[in-house]
């Protein structure tokens, strides 16, 4: 990613091509004449055998390739449609998914085959990453992971990545796949109607879990580029901060962010001409968006349907699908019918379209995405060649880091300088149950180790911070909650596929963890969760970048990974034999960097499919070799163990670009081997400028930083540089 | 009657590893869910698997959650009244 700094060139955004795959078809002619003839793709499960009869779910049939789980198939699908007719490849893929891997890893996990070969593509950073490798892509892959609000969270990030000049052109959208751990997770928590989803309806049970992928390619510009399908005019963010796993009762974040949405496109509510609403069917979501809407458009209600009762709810896919069936309504003139809502509830004083509306003139289009961890989505599209939206421009500054803290094997912050000036080394598991001390036991009952540690941390900074309360949550991890995830599949298949835990279903969804922090804080703000791997720390701080405000309260970034004893081994390539670690570490942040102190920044952020190419590219983004070493006085390097080879190599080649060798940290040797180990180095690396040296760490010599920053790398399949300055 | 009821707190608290309630801080009477034990509706939703698991009792809609969830004596008393044989 481009350094973004003081590069504003106003621009638009504009859709020019669409891929979608779902239950309604394969493409976007059969999804299209699906909508105009009101079909539905909900039919009883058959993908899987479950134990009782099956219950309506939105399956895709396609042929499966033998070698990748479904979403990562799903996904390619329609990034290949997407991509259909372009010439030039994008700069950036984004990319929303909750059950990446999921629907081979319990499979094999039921199987009690934990050959880590076979878990390769388990992350759900492996799914766009898999998309970026068959493509033969080479630009900033993200992945983001925050339940069913992730795929229109994607568009929303690639909307600003353009706005701030960070691309020219970006792939986005979401993929999820059916799969027994949503299949069996939903039912437990009683939100599957046995009838198959009738949202609105006055006897609507509930959802249909389904499956499917759609992606946008976005593009910047001031004028329609030629074939230009519709515009993304705005997008807004919220989160409940409320409940785990239920909407606010009254609508009340789902209502800020069609708000903030409206607000970001500059238009007012009567400016839009159909709503499509998230409404997956469920009593509760359905009645608190029924408020939230009505608040928002009072009396002046544009047409408005959900497409769930069509395409079922595809969770992290189903916010990309529905900006896709917003384009296709704009450029159709059709309003989709409310698939299975034959008579409205009157509670909800809604009248969704229950027949499909043609010839309709249709300008402006909101679409509602709410998710698990009360995080809330909401795009507005608008016509190509509509005149509604001015360009714009936005900055990506330095942030100021008001607090910070950490957690290792040797404790907090102060414990893991301790523990690196006696030994060189803080590996080592975090002690958990020290870490909740700090936190009311009734609070923390029903968490295992992830969110533990991302309340301890995020509670830490909060009070370094003299009490000040983030208005906003980023969350990075490499693998999320595996306890929750583990003990989900245990118990599932102990019982013969019938009694799962609903708790841990709930604690298993990536952002569980930052969603409690929300709520903790009432943080009502954007709630991001990134999955990138050993580098989501860095995908988290660019989210950051690319969403905070200047007239942003203060926002927390937090990463953390666990270690699990069957798991980590399993699916993290560089633990096999190193000592189990784990931790994390957690900022408190203030947007932008006007005032002085110590600042933070993430001004790189590729991905190049292993090669050392990319770091001619990482010097003259930050400014070429001589502005490096004038800048910093330190190389904090991350280099996953199963990276090594490769991350070497990249070093060298920096070192070879610069005037003089720079002095280097290779701080997963001291940190251990856990995907979050670049948050820790930051926490270290904050502290090192801070107090201007880098100390003896066990027998390596001290470093004077002469009053410069460090520059944190992380090296191997992704190439990253956050910035760590004082100014 | 007494017995299974006894014998169903002490399953909650294991289900819910609710450390430092015991089984004679739950009331016969008291509100189980959202009253002063602090549980809520994902915790019902833990129970119900434990019930459907242990006593092969469904209870598989939110109207008929309220009202068995309403204490542990009515649950006791709807999970006895469809497997009487647990009561004796």
């Amino acid at each position: 990613m481009q350094a973004g700094v003081g590069q504003l060139t106003k621009t638009r955004v504009f859709v020019s091509g669409i891929g979608i795959i779902s239950p309604l078809g394969n493409g976007l002619t059969e999804t299209k004449n699906a909508i105009k003839s009101g079909l539905s793709g909900i039919k009883p499960l058959s993908l899987f055998p479950v134990p009782n009869a099956p219950l309506p779910a939105g399956e895709v049939s396609f042929a499966l390739p033998g070698d990748v789980p479904r979403t990562h198939a799903l996904a390619l699908v329609a990034a290949n449609e997407a991509l259909r007719n372009l010439h030039m490849l994008p700069d950036a893929i984004v990319l929303g998914s909750t059950t990446g891997g999921m629907p081979l890893t319990e499979t094999l996990i039921k199987e009690k085959n934990f050959n880590p070969e076979l878990y390769k593509y388990h992350g759900t950073g492996s799914v766009a990453e898999y998309v970026a490798e068959k493509i033969n892509f080479k630009g900033i892959v993200l992945t983001v992971s925050t339940a069913c609000s992730s795929g229109a969270l994607a568009i929303k990030l690639a909307l600003e990545m353009l706005r701030t000049g960070a691309a020219k052109s970006v792939l986005a959208g979401g993929a999820d796949a059916l799969c027994r751990l949503t299949y069996h997770g939903f039912n437990s928590l009683q939100l599957i109607d046995p009838k198959g989803a009738h949202p609105f309806d006055i006897e609507r049970k509930g959802m249909s879990v389904a499956e499917g992928a759609a992606m946008l390619l976005l593009s910047a510009g001031n004028d329609p580029p030629q074939g230009a399908l519709a515009e993304i005019i705005g997008a807004g963010l919220s989160c409940d901060a409320y409940h785990p796993a239920s909407p606010h009762p009254e609508g009340k974040g789902a209502a800020e962010a069609m708000r903030a949405a409206l607000a970001d496109a500059g238009i007012l509510s009567e400016d839009i001409d159909y709503i499509n609403l998230h409404g997956t069917g469920t009593i509760d979501n359905d009645l608190s968006e029924a408020k939230a809407v009505r608040a928002v458009f009072g009396q002046k209600m544009p047409h408005h349907s959900s497409t769930k009762g069509a395409f079922g709810h595809s969770l992290a896919a189903s916010g990309a699908i529905e900006s896709a069936v917003s384009v296709i309504s704009i450029i159709e003139g059709i309003v989709p019918a409310n698939i299975g809502c034959s008579v409205p509830d009157p509670a909800l004083g809604l009248e969704p379209e229950k027949m499909v509306k043609r010839n309709t003139k249709v300008k402006a289009v909101l679409s509602n995405s709410f998710g698990f961890g009360g995080n809330n989505a909401v795009l507005v599209i608008g016509r190509a060649n509509g005149q509604i939206r001015k360009a714009v421009s936005r900055e990506r500054k330095p942030f100021v880091v008001i607090a910070k803290a950490c957690l290792t094997g040797a404790g907090d912050l102060r414990g893991t300088f301790e523990a690196l000036k006696q030994t060189g080394n803080c590996a080592g598991k975090v002690d958990i149950e020290r870490a909740a001390e700090i936190l009311p036991k009734n609070r923390i009952r029903r968490l295992k180790r992830l969110p533990k540690m991302v309340l301890n941390l995020a509670e830490q900074a909060v009070k370094a911070g003299g009490d000040q309360k983030p208005s906003a949550i980023y969350f990075g991890t490499g693998w999320g909650a595996l306890s929750e995830t583990y003990d989900f599949l245990d118990k599932l298949f102990e019982s013969g596929e019938q009694f799962p835990s609903p708790t841990d279903f709930i604690g298993s969804v990536h952002n569980a963890p930052a969603g409690q922090a929300a709520i903790w804080y009432g943080a009502e703000g954007a709630n991001v969760t990134a999955t990138g791997g050993d580098y989501s720390f860095e995908q988290a701080l660019v989210c950051a970048s690319l969403l905070s405000r200047e007239k942003d309260a203060p926002m927390m970034l937090i990463s953390a990974d666990e270690h699990h004893d069957i798991l980590s081994g399993v699916l993290d390539r560089s633990v096999k034999s190193a000592e189990p670690s784990d931790g994390g570490a957690a900022f408190l942040l203030k947007c932008p960097g006007a005032d002085a102190g110590l600042k933070i920044f993430p001004s790189f952020f590729g991905f190049m499919q292993n090669s050392t190419e990319i770091i001619e590219l990482l010097v003259n983004t930050l400014g070429g070799s001589e502005r490096i070493c004038r800048s910093f006085g330190a190389i904090f390097a991350g280099i996953p163990a199963c990276e090594r080879s490769i991350g070497n190599d990249q070093l060298a080649e920096l070192q070879s670009l610069l005037p003089e060798k720079m002095p280097v940290i290779d701080y997963r040797a001291f940190t251990g081997e856990f995907a979050s180990a670049s948050a820790v180095a930051c926490a270290i690396a904050l502290e090192c400028v801070e107090s201007g040296r880098v100390p003896a760490f066990g027998r390596a010599p001290e470093i004077g930083l002469d009053g410069k920053g460090i520059l944190m790398l992380g090296l191997g399949r992704f190439a990253t540089a956050v910035e760590i300055i004082s100014s | 009657m007494n017995d299974f009821i006894s014998q169903l707190k002490k399953k909650i608290i294991k289900t819910l590893d609710l450390e430092d309630i015991k089984p004679e801080d739950i009331g016969e009477d008291d509100r189980l869910i959202g009253g002063d034990l602090g549980l809520d509706s994902i915790d019902a939703l833990e129970l119900v698997m434990m019930i459907e698991s242990d006593y092969g009792v469904k209870i598989d809609n939110k109207e008929l959650g309220e009202k068995v969830f309403s204490s542990i004596k009515a649950l006791a008393q709807y999970i006895t009244k469809c497997r009487p044989e647990l009561a004796s």
